[in-house]
């Protein structure tokens, strides 16, 4: 029994009919819904990206909002082309470039999804709006989201944007192409139009050895010799090479837990099989149930020496 | 019964049950002031219902969550858990005293929360979405946002209402018809009969939701400082919500007792004290133990912004705390309600810091609300302040003397004054001047 299932057992407990609904579902629960070190499903897809690789030409972008029929932002240049300042509504892909402040040194970033293993996005959407896909994309569904933005507030990378000027705002994140291509089998437009082969589409997997043969290859050109995305925040579908310090190109120092673990962890073990708020209920209604029929028993008593009936 | 204390007061065992304040006129300045608020806040209200969230609040992508979810239900529902701290003080703990200030906690904890419901309603984007919560099979369980969504309008509109739901029927009793009162007589039995089985549920469900709304930040993961951000959260989210309660319903009771020239009851007064002062105390032990467990004394005494921030918290609970040990802080009102308005101010720092202060994004970006937000929250407190104000002038709703009152209720149809023909109810209420 897992701990996601368990808490929706706690909630319909409360609510009177938990036994049946919950009895139902109980066999569709894995072992451990949010291990701290979750491990790739050997189909999960993924996307490397080499920083050193990367010219700028931004023709992901392009693709981008193309195949996911999103308008260009034009805000920045004064509407002739598209530059958005960083992600937005408009835009689900973005290529920044980092400059060292006072020195030579500079980087291209490719900035998307990150499609995490355990995503904190799907973790906390209350009606399960984003969710892990096949192949592990993270995706979104319309008709589930109450647009709460608490998939902005979680995300590690801020990812999710809201559309806050329109009055039925949608999620807007990139979604691996999913439906527009993966489910075509092709792959998704941005590795489709990258003309020098810096973002790459596969299976985690392979790019994952690829991306470490790299390092093997020329150990001095990559930062820490490691593969940003690798451990990070429990794992994420997005790998990335670089030699530039991944903080100062926008990738945040994450430790190698995931955020639904964390955020899980203590909840799972309250909620499991309701024990909980079925202890908590339990015992209160013990004590409450002496207590009440104690003040019952005087209340004639009560009433009689005060001259006025009791007040609950 | 009645005794002088050292200040000429009459102090002692004044509230014996709920009473209505009679004299008080209704269209008050402050009614007024109060109406023009919630009016105003209506009227913004409606025009967001048709504008986006856009450019009438100052909410963005970094920080998507604004003063209508951070103040209005984090911060101001801990204020509304009056009914679960002392509820649970009273019939767990068997604090007998207590019984009398459960309607004026009950009153304010459900205008407080309703209001941050419908706050809640204004906030989220696709609200035409939430009758997915009506389908079980379609929740995310795991999602403390889901037990949010779910338990806190149950609990509203079934534990809170039932709970006040005696002040309808005993104000029906009393101003209704013999055939009105036959048929209440025949409820009563079975309200008391149910009644211990639903205070169960009105103390585990929000004990269910607000440590989640502790928990909620969790995911939040790094972008909260170290020094808020703890797998403790929902267990201190939870006993600040108790810190608050207690805190604020002292607050209030000395509030409206002052402003209504009611009699105090300093043993109850004593026992909100000393409750208040556990609180503070448990609190700081389970920050200060989860500080000390996480390595993050330092960052605590490191004296930069965010310490002094934190500073700031603690001093706010612990002076309270201190202060309250001594008898004599407990037993002098005018103590009583600074220790208390300092314990409630700490109690909502501390669930208002973790959402704004020390909430860094990576990509920085400012959040300050608009005035069509602030105003809009100025009007669900506003509603919640008139909404109580009127509950204390029609139902017995403050703790007061016994022989002050004979069971007439303020008429619907003469607001400002209750059966004015027929003189004051008693020549023994203590004088409820306007």
């Amino acid at each position: 029994m897992s701990g996601g299932i368990s808490r929706r057992q706690a909630l319909l407990g409360i609510l009177g009919f938990g036994g049946t609904v919950a009895g139902t579902l109980a066999p569709a629960a894995a072992a451990e819904e949010h291990p701290a070190h979750p491990v790739a499903p050997p189909d999960a897809v993924s996307m490397l990206y080499d920083s050193t690789i990367c010219t700028g030409c931004k023709a992901c972008m392009v693709a981008c909002s193309e195949a996911n029929g999103l308008p260009p932002d034009t805000s920045l240049s004064g509407g002739l082309w598209q530059m958005p300042e960083g992600l937005n509504a408009k835009t689900k892909n973005i290529i920044e470039l980092y400059k060292e402040p006072n020195g030579p040194e500079f980087a291209y970033v490719k900035r998307q999804c990150m499609h995490c293993l355990d995503p904190a996005c799907v973790t906390g959407c209350p009606f399960g709006a984003l969710k892990k896909n096949q192949w592990g994309a993270v995706t979104w569904e319309s008709s589930l989201c109450i647009g709460c933005r608490y998939c902005e507030v979680a995300c590690p990378f801020e990812v999710p944007k809201f559309e806050w000027d329109k009055w039925n705002p949608k999620i807007v994140k990139c979604e691996f192409c999913f439906d527009q291509r993966l489910l075509e089998h092709m792959e998704p437009a941005c590795t489709a139009v990258c003309p020098t082969g810096s973002v790459i589409f596969g299976k985690r997997t392979d790019l994952l050895a690829k991306a470490k043969e790299r390092i093997a290859a020329s150990p001095d050109k990559y930062f820490e010799k490691r593969v940003y995305g690798e451990h990070e925040a429990g794992g994420t579908q997005v790998l990335y090479l670089s030699s530039v310090a991944f903080e100062k190109i926008g990738l945040p120092k994450l430790g190698s837990t995931s955020l639904g673990h964390y955020g899980t962890k203590v909840t799972s073990v309250i909620y499991k099989w309701l024990s909980g708020p079925i202890i908590v209920a339990g015992i209160l209604g013990a004590v409450i149930k002496r207590n009440w029929n104690r003040h019952e028993a005087e209340r004639p008593e009560r009433e009689k020496k005060s001259g006025f009936p009791d007040q609950l | 019964m009645t005794s002088l204390d050292r200040t000429g007061t009459n102090l002692i065992n004044h509230w014996q049950r709920g009473v209505p304040v009679y004299r008080a006129s209704v269209i008050t300045p402050t009614f007024l002031f109060c109406g023009a608020l919630v009016a105003i806040g209506c009227a913004l209200a409606a025009v967001r219902l048709f504008s986006p969230l856009g450019p009438f609040s100052g909410m963005n992508d970094a920080y998507a969550w604004g003063i209508w979810k951070t103040f209005n239900v984090m911060t101001l529902t801990a204020l509304g858990s009056g009914p679960l701290a002392l509820g649970i003080a009273a019939w767990v703990f068997d604090r007998q005293k207590l019984h009398v200030v459960m309607r004026t906690a009950l009153v304010s904890g459900f205008l407080l929360y309703a209001t941050g419901l419908i706050a809640l309603g204004f906030d989220v984007g696709r609200p035409w979405n939430f009758w997915n919560a009506l389908l079980p099979w379609r929740w995310n369980a795991e999602s403390a946002m889901l037990e949010i969504c779910i338990c806190m309008p149950i609990y509203v509109a079934i534990f809170l209402s039932f709970e006040i739901l005696p002040l309808f029927l005993e104000r029906l009793y009393y101003t209704g018809s013999d055939a009105t009162r036959v048929s209440l007589r025949k409820v009563a039995p079975l309200l008391r009969r149910i009644y211990p089985f639903m205070i169960i549920g009105a103390y585990v469900i929000p004990l269910m939701h607000q440590s989640s709304l502790g928990g909620l930040l969790l995911l939040a993961g790094d972008k909260i400082h170290p020094l808020w951000q703890t797998p403790f959260l929902p267990l201190l989210y939870l006993l600040a919500a108790g810190l608050c309660g207690i805190g604020f319903v002292t607050f209030l009771l000395l509030i409206a007792c002052l402003r209504y020239s009611r009699a105090l009851d300093i043993g109850v007064l004593d026992e909100l004290g000393k409750l208040l002062c556990a609180a503070c105390f448990f609190f700081l032990a389970v920050r200060a133990g989860d500080l000390i467990w996480r390595g993050q004394v330092h960052a605590a005494f490191a004296l930069d912004r965010m310490s002094l921030i934190f500073l700031v918290e603690t001093g706010l609970i612990l002076v309270p705390g201190v202060a309250l040990l001594f008898k004599v802080v407990r037993v002098t009102p005018r103590s009583l309600l600074k220790v208390a308005t300092l314990a409630c101010l700490g109690g909502m720092y501390y669930r208002f810091v973790p959402t704004t202060v020390a909430f860094h994004p990576e990509r920085q970006r400012g959040y300050f609300p608009t005035p069509p937000e602030l105003l809009m929250a100025a009007g669900y407190i506003a509603l919640a302040f008139l909404g109580f104000g009127l509950a204390v002038k029609f139902f017995a709703v403050l703790p007061g003397d016994t022989h002050g009152w004979n069971n007439k209720f303020r008429s619907l149809r003469l607001p400002r004054w209750a059966n004015r023909h027929e003189g004051n109810p008693l020549p023994g209420a203590e004088g409820e001047t306007a």
